[in-house]
């Protein structure tokens, strides 16, 4: 089964994925793919805006370094504040997604 | 020791757009090269694998747009945050170099602060009073409808009479709103000590022609405003708090007014008052038409509101073709050839112009002050000569660093910044303490301004006069920071070209020079224009006014009519109260008149003599015995005594001018005379006085008829009955007449309780602060303390560049004493330094002299602008100063040991 990604559950898988360390885009990409067993539904250019964005909040940092075929690739790395807004990100998650199943798998009652 | 300015390159190229759409496409096509190679990888076509890898990316279109404008954004935001560091360095850094030199940056603060604090207070005087448009609704459609008569001063003019104010309202089409007012002093007692205080009788459509609005009650009826009925009162929002403690039930309370009680009926709005009047109560003016041909007073003044699209002078024009109806309407008043005998004509006047006093060909209050604004702005000008030179002398210390600066890649844009971050803390600073100094010296103007001074309640530190003192500091400090930038460009080429030099670089010395130059031939300018003021000052005080003001108390009574009805108890009381006067311990003589000399000038009747072709308007006074004597007034024959008086004699005094006037030489003493405007009697001369400048002392002597307070009893006479105020002069034995006053003032309420003692001033006082006088101590005062501060920093200027000579050629001044020169040969070559520099000003600051100080002719009395006399002395002023301030040096100078010649750099 295939699902649509939301834009901020794409950020956080994002920063998850640079916490094991720097990648560059396509990397990044690859990763979630292994990971997911490719079972996320995403557009790999949505990816992009999301690195800038969150280069320019400062959670991310990117550099220029050269890729394994050998061609100038930009490489993001995970910030402080980065892996701050990873680790919040996922208590939400882990809140909501409780919360959420309690209430799926919550028998009928009265009423 | 490159890398600084290289990592500047490389971030700014880093930042250029282009860059980012460049290292965008760079990023994604990496990412679609890797999935292709990877897809390939699994067997694809190379087409195929671009195509598979394509569609999995979705839209690089949008992505890349997408992205492009996040980097952006980014980039924005960061050149911000480098400007705002920038910024704050450079503050930070400026702020350390001022610091490290205190005296200089102390030095120029204060000299900066001068030149703006006068400025701007200058500067608030002038908004206050001449632009700042008139506290009307749109007041440039206000006028003033006066009437010229010839021997009568321009701005003494005459007002409307009941006929011609009846019939220009009703005949003229040139105005759409008219309103008439007299101005006038009203005794208010009840409430607290009886006080004399600012009021006037005012038609009801005054109020609506000066837009006035309430804030309590309301304004007068058109009933209230007629004839015979019962009077009520107006306050101002300035008494109403001041005397009434801004009761909130004053409508309907009933106040003394002349004694009479009178019903408070509404309350203005704050500051609304007659023009130039300080107006606490308005009462209904009630003009009586059936009054309107008994005479031809024209004693009230009128205020008029302009018709659409119609200028003062198609107004006038207007009034003009009206004129010769008013005998046909009027045949008692105006009747005969009394029109053209007066030469009468109507004016109508901007309001604005009347309230400066710029009607005609006066010179109104404005131009003296854009006169004083000229005047300090040259201050100001000086000022910044100094800092300038100062700031030229500081760039020469930081020569070496700044073009080792240079060299090292320092950009110039980079040291622009610098230098100008370095100005705007200074006169920021001098901004700061220039406004403190203004609003302390707008005290100082307040205290020290002729009370003739239009508007002065207005006078405050507003917002315009903060933007002007900013502004001016703005336009400063982008000088001075530009200055050393142009000056930098030839540090570039001084460091490439010489290393050490024993003269200084020839031009820079000219632009230092030319400084000073300039600074000198302003001082004189400023010196000269002062030493005008000062000379007429003195001219005006050596003018015989022809009152012996030594000694003598003048103070105001004033008999409220509601207590003294009779013609009788009014002479009674005045006869008592001039005994008790002359009973008192130091008291020599005292008497009184209706109008005091140079106290501004009272009503004017047409006379005619006995056997006199000519006429004229001349001052109306009455005199109680003892005027004469009191102000040392000589008199020929004799004047009316207590008997005379007593029995109402015919006799009156004449002054030697009228008599002249009248009766060019023949003995005026026993000839009759009569005033057709308030009619019989026929009055005989029994004296003659020596003459007075009572009208102003740059005024020719009055041509005054004396007469007794009691009139004789004649049919037909239509002038005042009774003086009720009365002028008192007291000549004393005291040095401080002024002390007599609280003798008189006990007195005077052991007498009558209700009757106030009001303007108590020793005549001295009268004489220093009438108009002329007034006007022209204020302006040497202002333009002296201008004069003295560019004097000042001029000798400033000229010590600092001097100084810095020396020190400059300390080596040459070594080699020249080490070859034998004399003590004194080096220190007047010093001295000469200085006085060549300082003649080269002279001859420029007399040529601007002759041309600028043309502009204070009209504020010149006995004294012409071009006067040699002042050129020489204040040139001679300066030359002094340029010794002065070359001594400490030259005295440096010539201790100068021959050894320095090998030592200094």
């Amino acid at each position: 089964m295939k699902v649509d990604v939301l834009q901020g559950t794409l950020d956080m898988l994002v920063l998850k994925a640079l916490s094991w360390g720097a990648m560059h885009g396509y990397g990044i990409t690859r990763w979630l793919e292994q990971t997911t067993d490719s079972a996320l539904q995403v557009e790999e250019g949505s990816l992009y805006p999301a690195l800038h964005r969150m280069a320019k909040r400062g959670w991310v940092k990117a550099e220029w370094g050269v890729s394994e075929n050998n061609r100038r690739a930009k490489y993001y790395t995970l910030t402080t504040a980065g892996r701050q807004q990873l680790r919040r990100e996922a208590q939400t998650w882990e809140v909501f997604t409780r919360v959420v199943s309690t209430v799926l798998s919550a028998q009928p009652t009265q009423a | 020791m490159n890398w600084i300015p290289d990592r500047y390159r490389e971030l700014r190229s880093r930042l250029r757009p282009e860059r980012i759409a460049d290292d965008v496409d760079e990023e994604l096509e990496l990412h679609l090269a890797l999935r292709a190679a990877e897809l390939e990888a699994t067997g694809l076509s190379p087409a195929s694998a671009r195509e598979e890898a394509l569609r999995r990316f979705g839209s690089v279109q949008h992505y890349r747009a997408q992205t492009c404008a996040i980097d952006e954004s980014i980039r924005r935001e960061r050149r911000r945050m480098e400007i705002l560091d920038a910024v704050r360095r450079e503050t930070r850094q400026s702020l350390r170099a001022l610091l490290r030199t205190p005296v200089f940056t102390v030095v120029a603060v204060l000299t900066l602060a001068l030149g703006i604090g006068a400025t701007t207070a200058i500067f608030t005087l002038l908004d206050s009073i001449v632009l700042r448009p008139l506290p009307y609704p749109e007041p440039d459609r206000l006028v003033q409808i006066n009437h010229a008569v010839p021997g009568v001063q321009e701005g003494q003019e005459w007002g409307n009479s009941i006929g011609s104010y009846l019939y220009y309202g009703e005949a003229s089409t040139s105005f759409a709103g008219w309103g008439a007012a007299s101005a006038t002093t009203l005794t208010i007692s009840g409430d607290g000590d009886a006080e004399r205080l600012g009021a006037a009788t005012a038609s009801e459509s005054l109020f609506r022609v000066l837009g006035a609005r309430m804030v309590r009650g309301r304004l007068f009826t058109p009933e209230e405003d007629s004839p015979g009925a019962d009077r009520v009162v107006v306050l101002s929002h300035e008494i109403w708090q001041a005397r009434y403690g801004g009761d909130p039930d004053i409508i309907g309370r009933t106040i003394h007014i002349n004694a009479v009680p009178t019903p408070v009926v509404g309350v203005l709005e704050p500051g609304f008052s007659l023009p130039n009047h300080e107006t606490h109560f308005w009462l209904p003016l009630q003009m009586d038409p059936a009054r309107a041909d008994i005479n031809a007073h024209m004693m009230f003044t009128t205020y008029a509101r302009l018709a659409p699209d119609i200028m003062p002078e198609a107004a006038q024009a207007d009034l003009e073709r009206l004129v010769p109806n008013l005998p046909g309407l009027y045949p008692n008043a105006y009747g005969g050839t009394w029109i053209e005998r007066t030469g009468f004509t109507p004016r109508v006047h901007a309001l604005r112009d009347v309230v400066l006093g710029a009607t005609g060909d006066r010179a109104g209050v404005d131009r003296v002050l854009w006169m004083l604004l000229g005047a300090v702005s040259l201050v100001l000008l000086i000022a910044c000569a100094n800092v300038a030179n100062l700031m030229l002398v500081r760039a020469e210390a930081r020569r070496r660093e700044l073009s080792v600066r240079a060299a090292l890649g320092a950009e110039r844009a980079h040291m622009a910044v610098h230098y100008l971050t370095e100005s705007m803390l200074l006169t920021g600073t001098a901004a700061l303490l220039g406004i403190l100094l203004a609003f302390g010296g707008v005290q100082l103007l307040l205290a020290s301004a002729p009370a003739t001074l239009p508007r002065l309640a207005d006078v405050a530190l507003s917002a315009n006069a903060l933007l002007f003192a900013i502004g001016v500091s703005a336009v400063t400090g982008l000088f001075f920071g530009l200055v050393p930038i142009i000056r930098s460009a030839a540090d570039f080429t001084e460091l490439r070209e010489s290393g050490r030099g024993l003269t200084v670089s020839r031009r820079r010395q000219l632009v230092r020079n030319g400084l000073v130059v300039g600074q000198v031939s302003l001082a004189l300018v400023l010196l000269a224009a002062g030493g005008l003021m000062f000379q007429s000052f003195l001219n005006l005080r050596a003018v015989q006014s022809g009152v012996e003001g030594e000694r003598v108390l003048t103070f105001n009574v004033t008999l409220p009519w509601a207590r003294y009805q009779d013609e009788a108890a009014v002479f009674r009381f005045q006869q008592q109260f001039v005994e008790r006067l002359e009973a008192l311990p130091g008291v020599d003589v005292a008497g009184a008149t209706s109008s005091l000399p140079l106290a501004g000038v009272g009503g004017c009747s047409h006379t005619v003599g006995e056997d006199s072709t000519t006429g004229g308007c001349v001052p109306t006074v009455f005199v109680l015995p003892g005027y004469f004597e009191a102000l040392g007034i000589g008199v020929r024959g004799a004047a009316p005594s207590w008997s005379d008086l007593e029995r109402r004699a015919d006799g009156a005094v004449i002054s030697r001018a009228l008599a002249e006037r009248l009766w060019p030489g023949q003995d005026p003493l026993g000839r009759r005379l009569i005033s057709f405007q308030d009619g019989p009697p026929w009055y005989t001369v029994i004296g003659v006085a020596d003459d007075v400048r009572a009208e102003g002392l740059d005024q020719p002597p009055t041509q005054a008829v004396y007469y007794p307070v009691r009139r004789p009893d004649a049919e037909g006479y239509w002038g005042p009955e009774l003086q009720r105020g009365m002028g008192f002069v007291v000549r004393t034995t005291l040095d401080r007449p002024d002390l007599l006053t609280p003798d008189v003032r006990s007195m005077l309420r052991e007498m009558d309780p209700e009757v106030p003692l009001s303007l108590t001033r020793t005549m001295e006082d009268v004489i220093m602060s009438s108009e002329t006088m007034a006007r022209t101590s204020f302006t040497m005062l202002l333009l002296g303390l201008a004069a003295f501060m560019a004097l000042f920093l001029s000798g400033v200027g000229l010590y600092g560049v001097i100084a810095y000579l020396v020190g400059r050629r300390r080596a040459e001044i070594g080699v020249r004493m080490a070859l034998g020169a004399r003590v004194s040969e080096v220190a007047r070559m010093v001295v000469l330094q200085s006085v060549r520099l300082t003649v080269v000003g002279i001859v420029l600051g007399i040529v601007g002299a002759l041309a600028l100080t043309r502009s204070l002719q009209s504020l010149l009395y006995d004294v012409v602008p071009a006067d040699p006399l002042t050129l020489v002395l204040v040139s001679g002023v300066l030359l002094t100063v340029a010794v002065l301030a070359s001594i400490v040096p030259a005295g440096r100078a010539a201790r100068t040991p021959p050894s320095d010649a090998l030592r200094a750099d």
